[in-house]
């Protein structure tokens, strides 16, 4: 294989999983649009991804350094988060204990709905980022 | 060749920001946009709308009766409360989808044809809507959409609902969940 090749190649490989994410997403988003609930997946994204984020962050601050994988972590705790809508659909009607799956009755009930969860999920991604910046080696720092 | 590394592992501030304001923009882009997609006849509070759990807020209260005796003891009942244009195809459609687990009646805001259910009333007035609690949609009409009453005559579920048909599946999650 030539050097050309590998720096093709390089990107494209490094982003396979930043691919799968996205389209694990906009798959996600199809589904509930399909149902007429857009309304229910904003919500399960947001509040998954600042689950995630928050987690990233502690890890980061512990391991001083950026999580592998970024885009997969919250797409996770999405998925986590919307499992009660996987029970739905297959029959299950909701119950007050499918809150353990990140509050999944609860959050929609939240002051501002979906604004205040993407407030939320704004703050922990600068969170997250700022340790990640943090994180950056003293001789290294811009 | 470390600070090469560095580079790779730990992005620089500038791109970490751009990152930030990216994730805002497509974010709030988003969720603006799918919010002009709520019709006329969505709840103004999406999340009042098909919550999917039973005895929501002040659930359960008695069910008003609609028409033919029903909802009454002894077998669940769903109501459907439409407007007048989509009436039939509504009423055939839910009926066809949830008749053999619940009674299907049907409150009309005005005259319409609704064959296939086992009641109907025609309502103008809205006083059936409002004593079963449903919502007032974004358009200032009637509520469109439908309540599931259980086998002792009790509302467990009530929501507003463009397209009842288009959901039946869902009503009988809720009936399965009676």
């Amino acid at each position: 294989m030539t050097a050309a090749a590998v720096r093709v190649r390089g990107p494209w490989l490094v982003c396979g999983w930043c691919v799968i994410a996205v389209l694990v997403e906009l798959g996600l988003y199809a589904s509930y649009r399909g149902h007429d609930a857009r309304f229910h997946w904003f919500t399960h994204a947001f509040v998954g991804a600042a689950a995630a984020l928050a987690v990233m962050t502690a890890v980061v601050l512990i391991r001083r350094r950026p999580v592998p994988r970024p885009l997969l972590w919250p797409m996770i705790a999405h998925l986590f988060a919307m499992a009660p809508d996987l029970l739905f659909s297959g029959g299950y009607v909701h119950r007050g204990w499918m809150n353990l799956f990140l509050g999944h009755i609860r959050v929609h009930f939240v002051p501002g709905r979906n604004w205040t969860w993407l407030a939320v999920f704004l703050a922990a991604l600068a969170a997250y980022l700022v340790a990640v910046d943090r994180a950056r080696p003293a001789s290294a720092a811009a | 060749m470390s600070s090469e590394r560095v580079t790779l592992t730990v992005p620089p501030r500038r791109s970490l920001a751009t990152v930030w304001l990216v994730a805002t923009l497509i974010s709030v882009l988003l969720l603006a946009v799918a919010g002009r997609f709520e019709g006329g006849r969505d709840d103004v509070d999406q999340a009042e709308q098909r919550v999917g759990f039973l005895d929501e807020g002040s659930l359960p209260i008695p069910a008003a009766p609609v028409a033919s005796g029903l909802p009454a003891s002894g077998r669940a009942t769903v109501v459907l409360f439409l407007r007048p244009d989509d009436a039939a195809h509504e009423c055939r459609e839910v009926t066809r989808s949830v008749a053999s687990s619940a009674a299907v009646v049907a409150v009309l805001s005005g005259s319409a044809t609704c064959a296939e259910v086992a009641g109907v009333l025609v309502d103008p007035a809205g006083r059936t809507a409002a004593a079963y609690g449903m919502r007032v949609p974004i358009d200032g009409g009637p509520p469109v959409g439908y309540a599931v009453v259980d086998d002792r005559a009790m509302v467990r579920y009530r929501t507003l609902d463009p397209h009842p048909a288009a959901h039946s599946s869902e009503i009988m999650t809720v009936l399965a969940g009676l």
